[in-house]
């Protein structure tokens, strides 16, 4: 693997390539050996793949299972059987809430979860869904007062388009089943979801880490939680960040 | 026979105190608006997920390397996505079921299988053979079975893109969306894994021979 287009390779087998890209490496192909060969063989993979029969169906039995687990009356059974576990459960919390109830209600509940790996998920949801604003719109005067009412906070809705990460717009999403208002940002081709949500504390300096190849950055100020999350490199997620705290 | 069922029954539990930890799949869909009733949602679920059995199915098969086990978790994959189906919008149905699958044959993976070093295989070692050609590979009957055998073999980061593409025909964006995986991500994996296939079968041709 030596020739530098042989990276182009699987993306042209693919037919993953902008048209652009796509003629470049057509046209370097017959001058190239080592990319004719490799495509080739990877050609002969494929047809092996594809037409050994690997893929396999699903049992006919399995269809009816899964049907008949959904109706309600054989759900009921499964109901009956957790019945004492929660009732344990209940008793259980009720034991230890009198103890820390006080506590764990001032706690938000998105705090002692794996809150990055959530908001993740949450992210990439929010790309699969074709469903990225709820409010679309690059004025901040306009996705402002769409949340009012929406979320319990007084949300800071900043643009940045001078500084190429325009605002996009602006949507009410859900962690650990507590509404968290998301901001749509987008720095050239990438989306940066900035999730916001009360905090507990009044200032955090930023930290950034790393979930699933995505790249996080959290920081508190003036009480709320602030998460970038995007497939963006961390020195312009970190940049974002800045932006963000230091406008007025 | 009994072994079978009483694996199945501390599947349930365990699945039952997943519930009481009411984490949604990492995938679910906002819950948000008014729920349906009962007969609507479990009709409106039917029509987006039960056209896309077989792509789970496989997909299961493909990751616990086993039918029975596969037939657990894709029912199981089912029920939770059919728990959180309030809020799907109708989006990619197909690939929302798929991350449910996904994530479920991982979850259970962790809890039924003991971890299993990874077979170790260097690249460096085994770079492609140059004498490798691979237009007359697959006229024979033994080629298929090796190929069969090396694709369960590679490590699940590299098999499942490599089902998802191959086997599914799902683009690199739908792939990233089912493994909540970068694009770039995807992509290397892509490579990667069919670079791993191709000198797999490439020493095990050399071996035969």
């Amino acid at each position: 693997m030596n020739c530098p287009e042989n990276r182009d390779l699987h993306a042209y087998l693919d037919e993953e390539l902008d048209p652009a890209r796509r003629a470049a490496f057509a046209q370097h192909l017959p001058g190239c050996s080592e990319c004719t060969r490799d495509l080739e063989a990877q050609r002969a993979l494929r047809t092996g793949l594809r037409d050994g029969g690997f893929r396999v169906t699903a049992p006919v039995a399995l269809r009816e299972r899964i049907r008949s687990s959904l109706r309600p009356a054989v759900v009921a059974p499964a109901r009956r059987m957790l019945l004492p576990w929660l009732a344990a459960a209940a008793l259980l919390i009720g034991v230890l809430g009198a103890a820390a109830g006080t506590y764990l209600s001032l706690r938000r509940p998105a705090d002692s979860l794996d809150v990055p790996r959530q908001l993740v998920s949450a992210h990439v949801r929010s790309l699969m869904e074709k469903h990225l604003c709820d409010v679309e719109s690059t004025d901040k005067h306009t996705v402002k007062p769409w949340f009012q009412g929406k979320v319990d906070f007084s949300l800071p809705v900043k643009d940045f388009k001078d500084q190429e990460y325009p605002l996009e717009g602006g949507r009410l999403d859900y962690l650990n089943d507590r509404p968290v208002a998301a901001l749509v940002y987008r720095r050239h081709k990438h989306v940066i979801n900035l999730f916001v949500w009360p905090a507990s504390e009044a200032e955090a300096s930023p930290q950034a880490t790393t979930r699933r190849g995505y790249n996080l950055l959290h920081w508190t100020q003036d009480g709320l939680h602030f998460w970038a999350v995007s497939d963006l490199n961390a020195e312009e997620l970190a940049e974002f960040g800045r932006l963000q705290r230091e406008a007025p | 026979m009994q072994a079978e069922s009483r694996r199945r029954s501390i599947l349930m539990s365990q699945a039952m105190i997943d519930d009481l930890a009411d984490r949604p799949p990492p995938c679910a869909p906002r819950r948000e608006g008014r729920p349906l009733t009962e007969p609507n949602k479990q009709a409106r679920f039917e029509r987006t997920a039960l056209p896309h059995l077989d792509a789970a199915y496989n997909l299961a098969r493909w990751l616990t390397r086993d039918e029975h086990d596969a037939e657990d978790v894709v029912q199981e994959a089912y029920l939770r996505a059919y728990r959180f189906f309030d809020g799907f919008r109708g989006g990619d149905g197909r690939a929302w079921l798929l991350a449910v699958v996904r994530n479920t044959c991982y979850t259970w993976l962790k809890r039924n299988r003991p971890p299993t070093p990874p077979t170790v295989f260097d690249e460096a070692l085994h770079a492609a053979d140059e004498s490798f050609n691979p237009e007359t590979l697959f006229l024979q009957g033994a080629a298929r079975e090796m190929l069969h055998e090396a694709l369960g073999e590679l490590s699940p980061e590299f098999r499942e893109v490599v089902v998802l593409r191959e086997l599914e025909g799902l683009s690199y964006k739908e792939i990233a969306a089912v493994t909540e995986a970068p694009l770039g991500t995807v992509m290397s994996r892509l490579a990667r894994g069919r670079g791993m296939l191709r000198d797999r079968l490439a020493r095990r041709l050399h071996e035969e021979s």
